[in-house]
Formats: C-alpha cells, structure tokens, sequence
C-alpha cells in the first residue's frame, strides 16, 4: 500500500500558521497524514509531536502525533515578531518541501503563510511571492492560481494589478497560456478526464456584441477558437453575472476570469470558508490556506483553521 | 389605505403575462392592494392559460370611474397589438410596440394619480429596440417621459439585500475614469432615499472598493485613496449610516449576514456576480431616481422557458411586495 504524505511547510513562525497545525492534526489525524517541515520547539507543548527523519515514517506517527520532518531553525518562536535570523530557515523548509513533493516522496505540498518583507531583509528574498519562488524551484515559466471549494473552482487571469489595468494585462498570449496549464493541471492533478472550462467575458454582458467593450471580440474569442482546435472543452466568453448561480456551476469544472474580484467575489460569497488557494503549473499538487500570516492575531487561539483544514484536505485528496 | 398598484405584462412573447396571471392567483397579493391591469384582455388571458389559471377581469375607465370598488380585477383595456402577431419566445417588433404602449399608459396613470406606482413584468430589450426605443434601456426612457434630470440608476435587492452601482452597461476599460467622487455620493444617496422610502428608516450603506484587497494601500490602485475614502469620510460625517470602501470579495458577506442593508459597487458585474449567485430566481429591480416607484423582476423574458407554463413567479411577488412597501412609505421616506 502506497501511503501518501502531504509536506507542510513552516511558514513564518512569527505567523498564524503554527497556531492552526494542532487544530489541523486534531480534525485529520484519522483521515490523512501530513509532515510539517520545521521546528518541533515552534509548537505549543500541549500537542503530541513525533519527530521524523524520513517523511515515510509520518504514517505511523500521524494517528498519535504531529509528524515533524526536523529543520532547525535558530531561536524561540516570537508570534508577531519576525525574526531575521529565522528567515533562510523558513526558505529552507519550502526547498525541502518542493523537492519531496517534486521526487513524488510527498504526495503534494501545502505552504503555511511568509511574510516577503521578512524574508526580503533577513535572506534576501527577491521573488515577488511565495508561488512564484515555488516556480523558479520547479524550473517553470508560468504557473497559474485557482482557488477553490467543493462547490466552486475558479481561475482568475489578471491578479493583483489596478482593475484599471485588466484590460492592457489581458493579453492573448497570457490568456491562452494560462488556459492551457489550467487545463493540463485539472486532468493530470485533479483526475478529470475532460475538463469543461466556463470562461468570463471581460465586460457586463460579456461586452453584448462590442456596444460595451471589445475584449471579447478581438482577444478572448479568438483564443478560445485557438484552443478549441487543440481539444480543450471552452465555452464563452460568456456573461461573468449568470455565470456562478447553481444550475450554471453543474455545467462546468473551473471557470476562467478575466480579474481578481470577478473570481473571488463568487467562490468567497458562496463559500467563505472553504476557499483554498491552489497553484497549478507545478510539477505538483501545491495548497496554501487562503490567509496571510495574522501577525495581529499570532500566538493566541483566535486564527481559524478552516481554510488550512481545507487546504490539507485537498492536498491529500480528500476533496 | 390599500396601495393601489398598476401591472403591466411586459413583453407578450415572453413570460411576463404568465407571471403576471400566477402573482394573481395568490389571494394574499389581492388582500395587499389594489390592483390595476394595464393592457391587452387577450395577453392577460394568455398568460392565465399558460400558468393554468384563470383570471377574471372587469373592463374600467380608470381615469373615470371608481375602479377600486369595481369587482374582480379592473382591466385598464388597451389594444396594443393584434393577437396574431404576438410570436411567442421571439423577437419581435409587434412585442417591443406593445410593452412600450403598456409602459406609457402605466406612467400616464401613475403620474396623473389613479394608480400609486406600477410593476411591469420584463421587457426583451432587442424588441424594444425594435419597437422604437432610443434610449439605453427602459430606465432612461422612463426618465426623459416623466422629466427627470437629476441622477436615476437600477437598484437590485435579492431578500433585503439592496446594491446600486457607479457604472453600469459600459467597457470595463473605461469605469477608473468614470468614478469620481460626485458620481459615488450621487450613488449613496439614491439608494439612502429609495431605502428610506421604501421603510427603512436608516439604511446602513456599504461602499465597495474598487480593486483588488480594496487597493491593499494603493499597491494595486490608488482610487480607493484618491477618491473612495475621502468620499466615504465625508459622507459619513453627515451622519449617514455609510462605511467602506471594502475589499468586494467579502462585503456581500456582510449583507448576507444583515449587518448592512446595501452595497454601492462600482461597476455592473462585481454587484451583479453576488446578487444572481445568491438567488437567480429573486431579484428585483426598482427604478431609482424616478418621481414615481416603479419595480420588475430582475430575470428577463425567458424565452427558453415561454409558454411552457414553468416560470417561477418568486421575483415578481417580491417586486410586488417591495412595490407596496414603496407606495406606502415613499412621502415618509422623501420627506426624512
């Protein structure tokens, strides 16, 4: 029997996420097993730890303890105070996870919460963030972020640029690219054979036939047509507002939109909760909760660990 | 006093006659108000056919007669259009001329006093088109015939949950430049008074951000900075229940859970995606800015589904009940 192990990376430890580890295990323990990739001395001492050398051995640990893959990292744990002597070790947890996900040793990887800042003054971290230094570990050009929850996957194309921008951002190459890795990540990461991909115009109505924008004319509609031709199962650019109601969510896998709030508006107002952010692109299956670091709320019992809950739950296949 | 409320059919190719003869057949709606048909008998009769029910109508000369006291439903007869043209599930000039002539009628009626405010059942905005209107939309033309210059935009409410927006049916490329301070205090206040007309004596007013993380301290965009917070200061310091500008991927989830009653987006999809996921089959749509309350259902004409007899009457009842609350609050509420 092939045991399948989610690495957990640390994150900050100045950060919420150590809090949620002994919330996740306690909901887990009996479902799946998960390694965390960091100090043992980080977690509080109410909860059982099993420390491991081998991410094999986490199976046997899990059911009655924390599995913790050692790294030493220098110093106490300071909730809301980052350290900078800490950060190459937060870095170094996130290789060691990369790379165990990556050889197949981890069945896929789930990141608790850095703080770039931090990690820019104490180990010169110069990738803009988390995903794409898991990018840059992997060797891929372009990786793509999804969000999702059992009733909803979506994918927005343009991130965390003005809305003023979408349109200058949202380019046929982008569009497509990310259509394709999309595509690929559903049928090799998430067993779907053929996925249906919903995709969002860009503007109210899906521009209504160029009266209210042309982005669906001169961009997305000829890249669909592309992508058609290769085989990918698209429908759009349709209509971003009847697109989300229930009977539209049965007729497709992941819906495509154009910018942030047109994806998060829907997946957080249907299911705040259960959101869980997922990169696809990698060579494999990566989660992260859908929250930051909390440095305001870290090291007190007041950080929710729904979401990471989530987030492991996906990763070890449970959803 | 009973509100005494006009109902036009809308277009006669799609559902609206249908709707209009289920939300009758519901004796509560007939205890709630009087009720004025305005149109054609033989679309009533229609649509009481294809919802398997039937209706029965006394003919009346509204602007004469008594008709409240009249008994079964006073029918303000028109003849818009010839039975034999009235294509179903199509496209059609004939639709377009027969809701126009039904729209005009319900404003004449409503302005000159007969009737308080009226429902319309939806409008195919192509066959409007066709039968002649100019304008954008219905709302505009409604405007320019009853003589409003002032600011009018569609508020959406789906269960007591109420957005306005900014902008609306324009390229997303062009909303930045559109949002001004003025344009988003000309948004709260319309929807404050519409709230507070149709009973709300304080209506708690959320403001949305425009981009991603509300601009996350103008890394990604400087509007909430340069224009929604000073906006949003100054409104509140007129003591107007108003907050924000909030990240919009979470501010709905506070009308979910009643902590506010509205939601003022900025442009049409970031309210539209939250208020049709939430209850496709609900919302309604009131005419904000107008002299007079007039609300529809928010789905469309449905041609899908026309004369199947399978339309959900849900979004018409609630027009009709947020119409009434509006006939009997709105001097209260203009007047606050």
């Amino acid at each position: 029997m092939t045991q399948t192990t989610v690495a957990v990376t640390c994150g900050d430890p100045a950060g919420v996420g150590l809090d949620l580890i002994a919330p996740a295990w306690r909901a887990l323990r009996d479902e799946m097993v998960f390694a965390l990739i960091g100090d043992p001395s980080h977690l509080p001492p109410d909860v059982p730890v099993g420390i491991i050398t081998d991410i094999s051995q986490a199976a046997c640990v899990m059911p009655h303890a924390v599995p913790v893959l050692l790294l030493d990292i220098p110093g106490p744990r300071c909730p809301g105070n980052p350290q900078a002597a800490q950060a190459p070790s937060i870095l170094r947890s996130i290789e060691i996870g990369a790379k165990l996900a990556q050889s197949g040793k981890a069945s896929a990887l789930c990141t608790l919460p850095i703080h770039k800042q931090a990690l820019a003054k104490g180990a010169d971290f110069r990738h803009p963030g988390h995903t794409e230094f898991l990018a840059y570990l992997a060797g891929v050009d372009d990786v793509v972020m999804m969000l999702a929850s059992p009733i909803l996957r979506v994918i927005p194309i343009t991130i965390h640029i003005p809305l003023s921008e979408v349109p200058k951002a949202l380019t046929s190459a982008l569009l497509k690219r990310r259509i394709r890795i999309t595509h690929t990540a559903l049928i090799q990461q998430f067993g779907i054979t053929a996925p249906r991909l919903a995709v969002a115009g860009l503007n109210p109505h899906a521009g209504e036939g160029g009266r209210m924008g042309r982005e669906e004319i001169d961009v997305i509609s000829p890249v669909l047509d592309d992508l058609r031709t290769e085989g990918i199962n698209l429908s759009g650019p349709l209509s971003a507002d009847t697109l989300f109601h229930s009977a539209a969510r049965a007729g497709y896998d992941a819906a495509i939109c154009m910018y942030h709030d047109q994806a998060l508006v829907p997946i957080k107002t249907l299911d705040f909760d259960r959101g869980v952010n997922i990169t696809l692109g990698l060579p494999y299956l990566r989660t992260s909760p859908d929250h930051g670091t909390a440095f305001d709320i870290a090291g007190t019992d007041r950080g929710n660990p729904t979401s990471l809950i989530a987030a492991l739950r996906l990763a070890g296949g449970l959803e | 006093m009973k509100p005494k409320i006009g109902i036009i059919p809308g277009d006669p190719s799609g559902i609206g006659p249908e709707l209009i003869a289920k939300l009758l057949a519901d004796d509560a709606v007939d205890a709630m108000a009087d009720i004025l048909l305005i149109g054609d008998a033989h679309i009533f009769e229609a649509g009481a056919t294809i919802a398997g029910t039937t209706i029965a109508m006394t003919p009346v000369d509204a602007r004469a007669e008594d008709w409240v006291s009249k008994p079964l439903c006073a029918l303000h007869a028109m003849q818009t259009v010839d039975p034999d043209d009235i294509r179903p599930a199509e496209v059609t000039k004939e639709g377009g001329i027969s809701a126009l002539r039904t729209l005009d009628a319900a404003m004449a009626l409503t302005q000159d006093g007969v009737i308080d405010g009226f429902l319309f059942a939806p409008f195919n905005k192509a066959s409007l088109h066709l039968g002649g209107l100019g304008h954008d939309d219905e709302l505009h033309y409604m405007a320019e015939k009853l003589g409003v210059t002032t600011y009018i935009s569609e508020l959406n409410t789906l269960d007591g949950m109420w957005t306005s927006r900014v902008t609306s049916h324009i390229p997303l490329r062009d909303v930045a430049g559109v949002i001004s301070e003025k344009r988003v205090h000309e948004a709260v206040y319309l929807i404050d008074t519409v709230l507070r007309r149709s009973g709300l004596a304080r209506p708690r007013i959320s403001v949305a951000a425009l981009n991603p993380h509300a601009g996350d301290n103008g890394n990604f965009g400087s509007e909430e900075i340069d224009i929604l917070i000073p906006a949003v200061q100054k409104l509140a310091e007129t003591q107007m229940a108003v907050d924000g500008p909030w990240p919009s991927d979470t501010v709905f989830l506070k009308a979910v859970a009643k902590e506010i009653d509205a939601v003022v987006t900025m442009y049409h999809d970031q309210g539209q995606i939250a208020l049709k996921l939430l209850g496709f089959d609900r919302g309604v749509t009131v005419q904000g800015g107008l002299p007079i309350p007039v609300a529809t259902p928010a789905h469309g004409t449905a041609f899908d589904i026309a004369g199947k007899g399978v339309a959900d009457v849900g979004a018409t009842r609630a027009a009709f009940d947020i119409l009434c609350d509006m006939v009997t609050n709105w001097e209260k509420g203009a007047a606050a």
